[in-house]
């Protein structure tokens, strides 16, 4: 379970300062998806880098599965990224020169998964996106853009974070391609028992989220 | 697949510019790897010249050339003066007399020959040893015999005082250093010409002396002469308190410029000193720049193999400055990033060593032939006699026809009087002898070297790494 609360972030600029993240709240259970909508600029993706703990807040707190975050060192932030939290991004950002299981054994790595069990786990989340077989010994350039995003699915979801981090997950993929991958991440999320927050600017993909929040100018608001 | 393995795998990822990096790495460590070949072969060369040279210095009178006479002669208080200066082992006083029939009963075991008549006997002409006849006629001389008071009997035993390469005692005894007595240890060509052998006498300056041993030096020449205990000689001969010459032996072949400098403070103008070492130094200073220009070649290539690994590896972050983000994103510690980055640094540095390695000794001989041959004379010089003319004959001895001398100038270097068999020395024809070798220290420089390559290469890089902050690269995807 997903628990922010009052969550502020500013960046100084030699412009002034920009008030990217004002004063937000909200509460994700486990097994849902929650979808965060707005324009770019908005302050969705310094939202996500927070969530995320790739940034420190200002103010407010985090709280996942019971863990307050917010008094975490940079080392321990790492620690807990490796283990409690999946990422999806846009463009996919796989290893290119690790092939499809590589790229999943990776973050087992990180999350410090018995060595022995590491492949084997591999495999069994790549084959739970849809891939196996030459598919998996295929480096990411020899993979198609819906394959790539699922090799990226099943990395975030390999380490069973309880909280996994979608930014714009469709925007690269067709729009039916990107329906399969939508549909993937609830069934994923569903059968991992893990949060999934997901920034979109696509309406299709939010109406598919347990709940629904509006981002601007850094604020946050649930829409119906 | 851990971060070490994934750092190997990556040193792959650009075939052409991993090959590029590789070979430049190999050919500046193959450089490296040459130039201390070259040195330690050169450097091996310098101390085996320097350690023929030896720790020997030679005192002799002020203007005193050998056989040719000149100056005046030192004094036990000069000896004596010599001994107490510091870095000094031992010191050899000599006084050396040629008697001719007149002054002794011994004959020289050594005939002039038709070179000796021609230089000494020569009508008219600056004869040397002892001459018969008239000005002008046909003239024959004998070689005078050589008388040397020494106070190191020992070592004039073993190629000291009366010169030559390996005297040793074949038959008798010694005497002592101190010894004041009227004995004698003759060599074998004396001898034989005068029938002696241990316990026989003969007369010199009017005394009789007894013969205690005989010795051979190896050469006729240097066999033909005798030695003497030196007070006993300088009581004789009536030059108490007088030597011709002084050879010291420093401490090591590293004090033997200090303490030539020090004999000659101590002594001042009442004497010339002389070593080899400088002599030898002069010779070796082509070598010496051989060993400066392989130094700082071999520092140069080092540091250049560094810098290139340095700019590639920078060159590499900032080209993986994304996944870099990415990694850290997904919870990878700066360690294991940092260690991947190592790893295929050291990827880099290993195949360039090895490859730099094989070729560097391979190409050590040639380039350190090249570098030898065009730093140093190819001509064969001649080092000179290493001393005067002591032992036989006499130069400047006057002979029947009368006729001034004047001793000859340049070339040999005065030697205190004591005539060095063997004193030609060809140093120069052997210092392009240049013999390359890899030893133990080439491999250990090699490792240590690929190591700083190593480090100093991914420092940078690594502190990059640190600097990458994920959540900056991913905002601006």
């Amino acid at each position: 379970m997903l628990s922010v609360a009052n969550l502020e972030k500013t960046f100084h600029t030699q412009a002034g300062d920009v008030l990217a993240v004002r004063d937000v709240s909200f509460v994700a259970g486990t097994g849902e998806m929650v979808a965060i909508v707005g324009p770019s600029g908005s302050g969705k993706s310094t939202l996500l880098s927070l969530l995320g703990l790739l940034d420190a807040p200002d103010s407010g707190s985090i709280d996942i599965d019971g863990t307050e975050l917010g008094s975490l060192s940079a080392s321990q932030r790492t620690e807990f990224r490796s283990r409690q939290v999946g990422f999806i991004f846009q463009q996919f950002n796989l290893i290119p020169n690790l092939n499809a299981r590589e790229n999943v054994e990776l973050i087992l790595e990180y999350a410090n998964w018995p060595k022995e069990e590491r492949s084997e786990r591999a495999e069994e989340m790549l084959k739970l996106v849809g891939l196996d077989g030459s598919k998996l010994e295929r480096r990411p350039s020899r993979l198609s853009g819906g394959e790539q995003q699922r090799v990226a699915i099943a990395r975030a979801f390999a380490a069973q974070p309880p909280l996994i981090l979608a930014d714009e997950p469709t925007g690269s993929l067709d729009r039916a391609t990107g329906q399969k991958i939508v549909e993937l991440l609830r069934r994923t999320a569903t059968q991992q028992n893990a949060t999934v927050l997901v920034v979109t600017h696509d309406d299709r993909v939010a109406a598919q989220a347990d709940h629904r929040f509006e981002i601007e100018d850094g604020r946050l608001t649930e829409k119906p | 697949m851990n971060a070490l393995r994934r750092g190997v795998k990556n040193a792959f990822r650009n075939t052409i510019r991993s090959v590029g990096v590789i070979v430049i790495l190999a050919v500046a460590i193959a450089l490296s790897i040459s130039m201390l070949i070259a040195r330690d072969a050169v450097n091996t060369k310098i101390n085996s010249v320097r350690a023929t040279t030896g720790n020997t210095i030679t005192v002799s009178p002020k203007g005193f050339y050998g056989g040719f006479g000149g100056g005046t002669p030192l004094t036990n208080a000069d000896v004596t003066k010599v001994t107490a200066l510091p870095d000094v082992s031992v010191v050899k006083a000599a006084l050396t007399q040629r008697l001719r029939s007149s002054s002794t009963s011994l004959v020289s075991g050594v005939s002039a020959g038709s070179l000796g008549q021609q230089f000494g006997g020569g009508g008219g002409g600056g004869g040397f040893g002892q001459s018969t006849g008239t000005s002008g006629s046909t003239q024959t001389f004998t070689l005078p015999v050589t008388f040397t008071g020494t106070n190191s009997p020992g070592d004039a035993l073993t190629g000291g005082a009366n010169g030559g390469s390996t005297e040793k005692l074949t038959h008798g005894t010694s005497f002592a250093a101190n010894s004041t007595q009227d004995v004698a240890i003759v060599g074998t060509a004396i001898a034989s010409a005068n029938n002696l052998s241990v316990g026989s006498t003969f007369t010199a300056w009017g005394t009789t002396i007894k013969v205690v041993g005989i010795y051979d030096a190896g050469s006729t020449f240097a066999n033909n002469g005798v030695l003497m205990p030196l007070a006993t000689v300088q009581t004789l001969s009536g030059s108490t308190g007088q030597v011709t010459s002084i050879q010291v032996v420093a401490t090591s072949v590293d004090t033997v410029s200090k303490v030539t400098t020090e004999i000659e403070h101590a002594l001042g103008s009442a004497a010339d000193v002389t070593s080899q070492q400088a002599q030898t130094e002069a010779q070796l200073a082509p070598l010496n720049s051989v060993k400066t220009i392989s130094t700082y070649t071999l520092i140069g290539a080092v540091v250049a193999a560094a810098i290139i690994l340095l700019l590639s590896m920078l060159m590499i972050v900032r080209e993986r400055r994304r996944e870099i983000g990415v990694l850290k994103a997904i919870g990878a510690p700066n360690k294991s990033v940092i260690g991947q980055f190592i790893a295929e640094s050291a990827t880099f540095t290993v195949l360039g060593s090895i490859v730099g390695f094989i070729f560097g000794v391979l190409l050590a001989s040639p380039i350190t032939s090249v570098l030898v041959s065009s730093n140093t004379s190819t001509t064969t010089t001649f080092g000179g006699f290493g001393g005067g003319f002591r032992g036989a004959g006499g130069f400047g001895g006057g002979g029947g026809g009368g006729g001034s001398f004047t001793p000859p100038s340049g070339g040999a270097a005065p030697g205190g009087g004591s005539f060095r068999f063997g004193g030609f020395h060809g140093v120069s024809s052997t210092l392009t002898q240049v013999h390359t070798s890899v030893g133990v220290s080439t491999l250990v420089f090699a490792f240590v070297a690929a190591i700083l390559i190593g480090a100093i290469g991914s420092a940078v890089a690594v502190g990059n790494i640190v600097r990458i902050r994920p959540a900056e690269v991913l905002r601006s995807e």
